[in-house]
């Protein structure tokens, strides 16, 4: 379950129109979403609230060992029209499981964002500026975002802490996205680590308008798919280190018919590390995944699956009614997912490691439930069990 | 004496230090680029022995021995290690690094763990081991200094000399740690197992939990004085200075710490200045104590309060009474012993180091001053003891058998008369005293015999108020207030002794010198400008005053002759002399 901070973030992306998955960094958000999901540790407890339109708060407190807690606030000048409270916030914006790519989106024109008033240009650059900080290690994480143009944005992230090496370390984002591709340039003050990063989409460029008519190719067979390629580079200029990846995904668009379904391949040459996934919506509540990797230097090889089930409770009775129901009668359930009951996340690799979450809803309070379990070792087989709450207004 | 020092048998068998070496390698926590254990496959410790070269014996009976050696190691022992390590420099670098601002790379960061085989040769070693052994407690080694000096590392990556450099730099710093923290605690384990049978069943059973003792025999070693210095400052061998804490506490002494050293530095440094500043060092005795105007002093120091009043009492009765300095002699003991210093530095320096330590108003300059016109008015007053000015010096010299006194008398004899101007800072100053320490001198007046005693009251109870006041003003006056009735209480008995000769000095210094005194004491503002002033004008003064003689010495020579010259000059020109004699005296008293 996704942090309500991010949540608010997620919501300030929608609202400019950015679209999060056009990014070589999100190629494989699905297969991530589905087996590196994080298990809870001990207990932890979260409120939240927007308590405006631009402004959020969130305290976390948590115990594992030691109490210890956070206190966050953020300030986005978009006002979030997204539901936020816990009690009708719509779940598939906190579950992170299978993404379902939309189809591209034409990006907006400049003068959309042109706001004149006798004469004057009054409109102003969206911002968002996000501050926490973690009570007894005094670690301060910092998120300045700014959406520069229709196209292109700003981010800079900077974490404070005594413990790291010249007390803390700046990332800075500069991101444009103009549908057919995505490019992304980054400097992080540690090690003074230079990157680039960039997405092409093959095929369906939403910036031109389609001219002519559709032919009869195109009602037979429409474009139901895509197929994006990207590559990523780094290089350190202080140790003298870099970095490199190419990927490739092709995905479904909601217009195929069957099941949806995506694939990656990537591939790091330097360090020979190859790895494909692919992941299947097999149907409205479930998701599979599988990944596999294989270094073609040592020869290691791994794979994991990992599940996805929405867990909906079946109410019989009214059953027979609901199917009577005419589709444009407009149904009377207050929020979309009233009848999840949870959400299983499953994962399990080829040395027995298994991670199990159980997210869902009870009454107002989101909770998380999760636990990994290395059944190799026979003396401790739970390595982490923890519960994580939260509340939102 | 002879050690024999049988290497062959330690590289027999080494199977059971391989585990250890295992063990202890794997218990720090590894650095990211390590991603396996690791493990000791081979261990060979050569078959050249390390040099020992034996520095200090400390302790040696047959079942124990404790002693420092020197040891230097250019033999041909290697290590191989096996573990796995991460290729992956963007790996290593994102793993220590907070997700938040992470550039979270897709797959750059893509792990290549490679199985890596590490060979340790040419190792080098040099430094201080402290080697301790008992039968019960096994051995105990410690280095004292780190002792690695280098070594080649080489492994599968030596083609590239990026992660070359980088694993001979993590394994030479995770060896220091190893010949540091862990190579003693390894040695003691494998010592016990040799020689205590009973810890070997311990051992056996302990092995499953974790070892957690090993650390305990190196206590003795853990606390030696930090960044300890000798005598002179320079900083102390490692082995020496835990050489000194294992030995008696009585030698400990001989250490200082760079605490006291910086204390003592500025305590000679205030000395060379006009400074006030008299750092505190904790038991230490500071000879402007030992005089009875610093006698408050002594309750700081408690356990020295009895070398100070002895000294008191030893300068008391130097001046006045030589049965007392006698006496004194005997109780202080451990002060006396301190003194010659003073007595030979009789001289320049050591009346330079005390007008230092003294008040700098009045003392120093007094005593300049003091000296010159004590001979002047010898010379002048009482020409029946001899044609020299230094006769009265020389004379005290002779009678008194303890060589402390003549530094003494001449202090002391001459202050408390030379300060009718000084009452008047007397008069303001004790009413910042304590009563009580004034009031115990009275009774001196009545009891002369009892003079030590309620000295020694009287010193204990004015600590506390007096500290308000600066030392420099404070000292001098104090001095007098006590001086000047006990000296006139004993003055019966000083008679007694030597009546003709403190007497006629006391008398004599009074008159003459009181105009120069009250000069430098009535302007007590620019003590610097002051001085000089002063000293310009003696200087001036003694060369015109200089140029006159020899003119009228010359005259005399002519109109007189040349035989009879000697005593007829002195005979006729008295105050000449008296004149010349300070000319040359002085400098012995200027720095």
């Amino acid at each position: 379950m996704i942090d309500f901070m991010d949540n608010v973030q997620n919501a300030f992306y929608e609202t400019s129109h950015w679209n999060l998955d056009n990014s070589y960094g999100a190629l494989n958000a699905t297969a991530r979403a589905l087996l590196d999901f994080q298990t809870p540790k001990g207990l932890r407890l979260q409120i939240s609230s927007l308590a405006a339109p631009n402004f959020a708060t969130s305290y976390t407190i948590g115990s594992v060992g030691v109490v210890d807690g956070s206190v966050s606030y953020l300030y986005s000048s978009l006002p979030v029209q997204r539901e936020l409270r816990s009690a009708n916030l719509a779940l598939r914006h906190v579950i992170r499981g299978y993404r379902h790519l939309q189809e591209l989106r034409r990006p907006d024109e400049k003068w959309w964002w042109e706001l004149w008033h006798d004469g004057v240009r009054i409109d102003n650059r969206d911002t968002l500026l996000y501050g926490r900080i973690f009570l007894p290690q005094s670690t301060l994480e910092a998120l300045y975002l700014r959406r520069l143009s229709p196209t292109r944005q700003l981010k800079i992230t900077a974490v404070s802490d005594s413990n790291l090496n010249n007390g803390g370390t700046i990332l800075a984002l500069l991101q444009t996205d103009v549908g057919k591709y995505s490019t992304e340039y980054m400097y992080s003050t540690d090690s003074a680590l230079l990157g680039v990063r960039g997405l092409y989409n093959f095929g369906y460029d939403p910036r031109v308008a389609p001219t002519s008519t559709p032919t009869a190719e195109d009602v037979v067979e429409p474009v139901h798919g895509r197929f994006s390629a990207g590559a990523e580079l780094y290089y350190g200029l202080l140790n003298k280190s870099g970095g490199i990846s190419t990927g490739l995904r092709f995905t479904t668009l909601p217009n195929h018919t069957g099941f949806p379904y995506t694939m990656t391949l990537t591939l790091n040459p330097l360090m020979g590390n190859l790895s494909s996934t692919y992941a299947v919506k097999a149907g409205k509540n479930l998701a599979l995944c599988s990944r596999f990797d294989f270094n073609f230097y040592s020869y290691e090889s791994e794979l994991q699956l990992g599940c996805e089930l929405w867990r909906r409770r079946s109410n019989t009775e009214v059953e027979w009614a609901v199917k009577k129901l005419r589709p444009e009668w407009k149904r009377p359930i207050a929020s979309p997912d009233d009848d999840v009951s949870g959400i299983l996340k499953a994962r399990v690799d080829q040395d027995w490691r298994i991670g199990v979450l159980w997210e869902g809803r009870i009454k107002e309070l989101l909770f998380t439930l999760g636990a990994s379990v290395d059944l190799r070792k026979r003396e401790q087989i739970f390595r982490a069990v923890g519960i994580e709450l939260q509340y939102s207004s | 004496m002879a050690f024999n020092f049988n290497w062959s048998p330690l590289i027999a068998d080494t199977s059971r230090a391989r585990d250890m070496l295992t063990a202890a390698l794997n218990k720090s926590p590894k650095p990211p680029i390590i991603v396996d254990d690791i493990i000791v496959t081979e261990l060979n410790l050569g078959t050249t022995p390390p040099e020992l070269e034996i520095l200090e014996v400390g302790d040696l009976a047959e079942d124990r021995f404790r002693g420092i050696f020197k040891m230097s190691y250019t033999g041909d022992a290697f290590l191989t290690l096996k573990t796995k390590v991460q290729a992956n420099p963007l790996n290593t670098y994102l793993s220590a690094k907070p997700s938040f601002a992470s550039p979270q790379p897709l797959a750059a960061a893509a792990g290549l763990t490679i199985p890596l085989q590490i060979t340790l040769s040419d190792i080098r070693l040099s430094g201080f081991v402290i080697l301790v052994f008992s039968k019960q407690k096994g051995v105990t080694l410690v280095f004292r200094n780190d002792p690695l000096e280098s070594l080649k590392v080489s492994s599968t990556f030596d083609s590239i000399p990026f992660v070359r450099d980088y694993l001979q730099k993590e394994i030479e710093a995770q060896l220091r740690v190893l010949f540091m923290e862990d190579l003693p605690a390894i040695i003691h384990r494998l010592s016990l197992r040799l020689w205590s049978p009973e810890f070997q069943e311990l051992e056996t059973e302990e092995r499953l939990d974790a070892p957690k003792d090993t650390t305990v025999p190196i206590d003795p070693f853990s606390t030696p004085a930090q960044d300890a210095v000798d005598a002179f400052g320079n900083p102390i061998e490692p082995s020496q200075i835990s050489a000194l804490s294992l030995d008696d506490p009585a030698e400990v002494h001989a250490s200082f710490s760079q605490k006291n050293m910086t204390r003592l530095a500025a305590l000679s440094e205030s000395q060379r200045t006009l400074s006030l500043f008299t750092p505190g060092i904790q038991e230490v005795v500071f000879r402007a104590w030992t005089s009875p105007a610093g006698a408050e002093s002594g309750t700081n120091t408690p356990g020295l309060t009895q070398g100070s009043l002895s000294r008191i009492q030893s300068t008391f009765g130097s001046t006045r009474s030589h049965s007392s300095s006698v006496a004194s002699g005997s109780t202080g003991n451990e002060t006396q012993s301190s003194r010659p210093t003073l007595a030979s530095g009789y001289s320049s320096s050591a009346n330079l180091s005390l007008g230092a330590n003294r008040s700098r108003t009045g003392a120093q300059r007094k005593r300049k001053t003091r000296v010159v016109n004590l001979r002047k008015t010898d010379g002048a007053d009482s020409p029946a003891l001899s044609t020299e000015s230094n006769t009265p010096l020389t004379s005290t010299n002779v009678s008194e058998t303890d060589s402390v006194i003549p530094e003494e008398q001449e202090e002391d004899v001459t202050t408390p008369p030379r300060s009718p101007p000084k009452n008047g800072f007397d008069v303001g100053n004790p009413t910042t005293l304590d009563p009580k320490s004034l009031v115990p001198a009275v009774p001196l007046h009545a009891s002369p015999p009892k003079a030590p005693k309620p000295k020694q009251k009287s010193k204990i109870s004015t600590p506390e108020p007096v500290e308000e006041t600066p030392r420099a003003s404070r000292r001098p006056p104090l001095s007098h207030s006590r001086l000047r009735p006990s000296q006139q209480a004993t003055s019966p008995l000083l008679r007694s002794l030597s009546f003709d000769k403190v007497s006629s000095l006391s008398e004599k210094a009074k008159q003459p010198l009181s105009p120069p005194f009250s000069d430098s004491t009535s302007s007590s503002g620019g003590i610097l400008e002051q001085a000089w002033m002063l000293k310009m004008a003696q200087e001036i003064g003694r060369k015109v005053q200089d140029e006159k003689d020899k003119q009228a010495r010359r005259e005399l020579r002519r109109s007189r002759g040349l035989e009879k010259e000697g005593v007829d000059v002195r005979d006729m020109a008295k105050g000449v002399w008296a004149e010349d004699e300070e000319v040359e005296a002085p400098p012995a008293y200027r720095a």
